[in-house]
């Protein structure tokens, strides 16, 4: 698979997890602005992020480290973050 | 979907962002088990929390105190007993960590040992109440300690009798030129007279609300806090154990998890122990007018307030006035 539509696919995902997670209303993954800031915008707290991460750790059978919630700001820095950790594994 | 640009004109947006990054991390400290005061209705005496040995070594308060902030907390809330009594534990925290220091007030915190830790000073009514409660008008000495201290407010706890009286003890508070914030007795001793009766509380929401209105460089509070600390209920909920944030972490298997202050614990004195919650395992949630656990109640429901405008208003009022009491920002 082309490298942009698994980056893709990755910021698509991650929107899908968060909207299930915080039962967002009135949006998909495909309308989710990806550059949205979380904290800023959704009024996302670190607990919220745990939920998020525990998700995220089961789907990329990755580990999220709580020091890295503040970098964890949008979609898309969320998905640049799994794909570095992917890249690691590797 | 709501976001909060929408909800939010510049201004309000502004404050909003200056507050939601601050991401604290608090946890609290029995400093010792020991009191200068024996107060009807001390929580901390009346279900027993002080039957533990208290840890006298300073160097196992430190390397506690360094974990402690390994764990993430960045704000130790010292209690008691009399933290006061521990100067050196109190000491050892404020070199380590952001620390706010209840206290009776009755012995002063110097302030060239801690030039800038916030002091938080119980007050329990008028001097009245104060000696039927307390023993003794504790006002007459704090306020001697404390006059003018830009780093000290009152943590005035507001009692049945108090009701259509507390003008007078706030503007005590004005007079030395210190702030004060509000909360309620949950009379934990059950002491005579001072249960709260029916219409009291919503007597007592207007009469706050009025005091915040005339004293507002005083009174550090919101409408919002007042209408759910009277209440018990915010966005049609009601307060109790399965809503408290305020439950110390190794201890709360509630399930589903309940929003709740992240890595919060409450430490007994001995530096091994930890107690249920920020008041006592005694007392009933259901009737808990703690106004900590109320307030920090609304900070961890922030998203179920980006619902309306005013929702989202009050929201950042309650946080602000968190942020105040410790300083997180200016007063």
């Amino acid at each position: 698979m082309p490298e942009s539509i698994e980056k893709k696919g990755i910021v698509r995902h991650v929107a899908e997890i968060i909207i299930g997670e915080l039962k967002l209303e009135d949006v998909i993954p495909d309308t989710f602005d990806p550059d949205m800031d979380l904290v800023d915008e959704l009024g996302i707290d670190s607990m919220d992020l745990a939920t998020i991460a525990l998700v995220l750790q089961d789907e990329y059978k990755i580990i999220i480290d709580e020091d890295d919630y503040p970098r964890l700001k949008t979609v898309r820095l969320i998905s640049a973050y799994i794909e570095e950790k992917l890249a690691a594994k590797h | 979907m709501k976001t909060v640009s929408s909800l939010l004109d510049p201004v309000w947006y502004e404050r909003y962002k200056r507050i939601s990054n601050l991401n604290i991390r608090s946890s609290i400290y029995d400093v010792t088990n020991r009191c200068n005061l024996r107060c009807k209705g001390c929580f901390f005496f009346s279900s027993g929390e002080h039957h533990v040995q208290e840890e006298t070594d300073l160097k196992k308060w430190e390397a506690f105190i360094d974990r402690e902030k390994a764990r993430g907390v960045n704000l130790a809330i010292l209690i008691g007993g009399e933290p006061t009594l521990c100067m050196d534990r109190v000491e050892a925290f404020y070199k380590r960590v952001p620390s706010y220091c209840a206290t009776n007030g009755l012995i002063k915190v110097p302030r060239e040992r801690f030039p800038d830790m916030m002091v938080g000073i119980s007050l329990w009514g008028d001097s009245e109440d104060e000696k039927i409660l307390r023993g003794k008008d504790t006002f007459a000495v704090s306020s001697k300690n404390y006059e003018g201290d830009s780093y000290t407010y009152y943590l005035y706890t507001i009692t049945p009798k108090q009701v259509g009286k507390i003008e007078p003890v706030i503007k005590r508070i004005v007079d030395i030129g210190l702030k004060v914030h509000l909360q309620l007795l949950s009379n934990d001793e059950g002491v005579d007279g001072f249960h709260w009766r029916e219409g009291e509380l919503r007597d007592l929401r207007a009469e706050m609300d009025e005091m915040l209105e005339r004293y507002p460089h005083t009174v550090i509070s919101s409408k919002y806090y007042h209408e759910v600390i009277t209440t018990g209920m915010m966005l049609g909920r009601r307060f109790g154990w399965r809503e408290c944030p305020s439950v110390t972490e190794s201890l709360d298997n509630r399930q589903p998890p309940v929003r709740r202050l992240i890595h919060f614990c409450r430490w007994a004195a001995d530096l091994k122990t930890v107690h249920r919650c920020c008041t006592s395992a005694t007392r009933d949630c259901a009737t808990c007018k703690d106004g900590a656990a109320h307030m920090s109640w609304i900070m961890v429901n922030k998203r179920d307030h980006i619902v309306s405008t005013r929702d989202l208003q009050n929201w950042i009022e309650v946080y602000e006035m968190f942020a105040k009491l410790y300083r997180l920002i200016p007063w």
